[in-house]
């Protein structure tokens, strides 16, 4: 009969099992370091053998879900807001630590002048602008925060489109969803064949993005956890973060 | 591309089924005897999920087995078992949620069979047990296949309980749709539409197979 055999089925994928690599770290990242961290990951499996699987999103998104329990090993975040509260709650091993600082860009698919950009956003040739939610991406923090300092940001709202994640913002910049955007430089990068027009925010314009990493108390996987710790802040972990547009 | 997501789907849909199949069946013979108070409130939670938004039901699931609360604390701390970002919470999950589409077309069938059908059964001195599994049940062997197909069809489609309780972990909640979705955060097209065209043609495939084995009839799933 039919149903007997869907049974069977359904019994097969019951018992099938999914492979996993002996040897992997669960890592939450901070959806700015999308790109990079694939870079960071084969350096780090190249030098330990260890598999770093990313779960990308943006930093509170992936903080409440360490909150709520989630598996992961290690958190990078885009700030030291959230590893710092998940330390003091109790989530952590050992106090959370910079291993980046992030530059925040103003950029669009079309060349269309960034000399003077907060006029720009005022003007008609912009229709949509995306950030990032500044409640849970440190990103749009950022860029809420040098939006306020020109003074623009009251008058531009109804222009602003607000991404979950600094990689939904990154979508609507190369897709040419909305005309400008602010995002992390690292996006020069990740954009690949996309072509990106960009001007760097200046850095005294908003709080420091100081990018934390903590390590998990609920990881099984601890030692290794410190290795990759430990990685993140050696000189070769540098060298890539740097050409991503880091500080370090 | 990684296949993996497509696999966790399939497997999901499964068991998610197969678990369906065995609450559903005698949970729709029962509501189609009959009706009470009990059994339109039952019925009603039943159906929600059909027009509950699923971040509703995803934000009540990750509140009921957080760690940190009640229910999820106890079976955290008694049976260590932890059901949110985890596959078993997903299969919770995606039974809740595709509960309708097993039981609405079982017990309307059931309904639509002629009460004296069973009524026979039972004057040659058939048990009730008997009479559904040996008379009614082959009775209704398209509308339980349909059933079965749209359940299945429904949790390759789930989206939005998933990404609240599943979180988005490789291998473990990672399913087809979450991959589409990280795939695209990820500025990774390329992977994105092909998990979008695996899951479009498996669904179009599933629905035409519901819409054959109802003799070619078109019915919507709740009929």
């Amino acid at each position: 009969m039919k149903i007997k055999a869907a049974f069977l089925i359904a019994v097969f994928f019951l018992f099938a099992t999914i492979t996993s690599s002996a040897q992997e770290l669960k890592v939450a990242v901070a959806a700015n370091l999308q790109g990079v961290i694939r870079v960071l990951g084969k350096d780090f499996k190249q030098k330990t053998g260890i598999d770093i699987q990313p779960i990308v999103g943006s930093s509170g998104n992936l903080s409440a879900q360490i909150k709520n329990g989630a598996p992961f090993d290690l958190f990078l975040s885009a700030d030291m807001t959230f590893t710092e509260s998940l330390f003091k709650e109790g989530f952590g091993t050992k106090e959370p630590a910079v291993y980046a600082y992030g530059s925040l860009i103003i950029c669009s698919t079309q060349n269309i002048g960034f000399e003077n950009w907060e006029r720009l956003l005022l003007s008609g040739r912009v229709k949509k602008i995306a950030i990032a939610n500044p409640s849970i991406a440190p990103y749009g923090k950022a860029a809420e925060e040098a939006l306020k300092l020109k003074g623009v940001l009251s008058d531009i709202q109804s222009k602003i489109v607000t991404g979950e994640s600094i990689a939904q913002v990154n979508t609507y910049i190369t897709t040419g969803t909305v005309d400008v955007g602010f995002t992390t430089r690292a996006l020069i990068k990740d954009a690949g064949k996309t072509t990106i027009y960009w001007k760097e925010i200046d850095p005294k314009s908003y709080t420091p993005i100081k990018q934390g990493m903590i390590i998990l108390k609920q990881s099984k996987e601890s030692a290794n956890a410190l290795k990759f710790y430990e990685y993140m802040l050696s000189p070769a972990a540098k060298t890539i973060l740097k050409e991503y547009g880091y500080g370090v | 591309m990684d296949l993996t997501p497509i696999w966790l789907t399939l497997k999901l849909a499964a068991i998610t089924t197969m678990i369906l199949l065995i609450i559903g069946l005698p949970l729709a013979y029962w509501l189609s005897k009959g009706r009470s108070i009990i059994k339109i409130i039952l019925e009603a939670i039943i159906t929600m999920p059909l027009v509950l938004p699923p971040s509703v039901l995803g934000f009540y699931l990750l509140m009921a087995f957080s760690p940190k609360h009640g229910i999820g604390g106890w079976l955290h701390n008694t049976f260590d078992i932890q059901l949110v970002f985890s596959f078993q919470g997903l299969i919770l999950a995606s039974a809740i949620y595709s509960m309708p589409f097993m039981i609405g077309p079982i017990k309307s069938a059931l309904q639509q069979l002629p009460l004296s059908l069973s009524q026979a059964s039972y004057t040659l001195g058939k048990s009730e047990r008997e009479t559904f599994i040996k008379i009614l049940l082959p009775n209704i062997r398209a509308s339980v296949l349909t059933a079965a197909i749209l359940t299945f069809a429904h949790t390759l489609g789930e989206f939005g309980v998933v990404l609240m309780i599943g979180g988005n972990i490789p291998g473990v909640t990672r399913v087809a749709s979450i991959a589409v979705y990280d795939s695209v955060e990820n500025m990774d097209y390329a992977s994105a539409n092909a998990y979008s065209l695996i899951l479009f043609c498996v669904t179009f495939i599933m629905v035409i197979s519901v819409f054959v084995f109802n003799k070619y009839k078109a019915k919507s799933p709740l009929e």
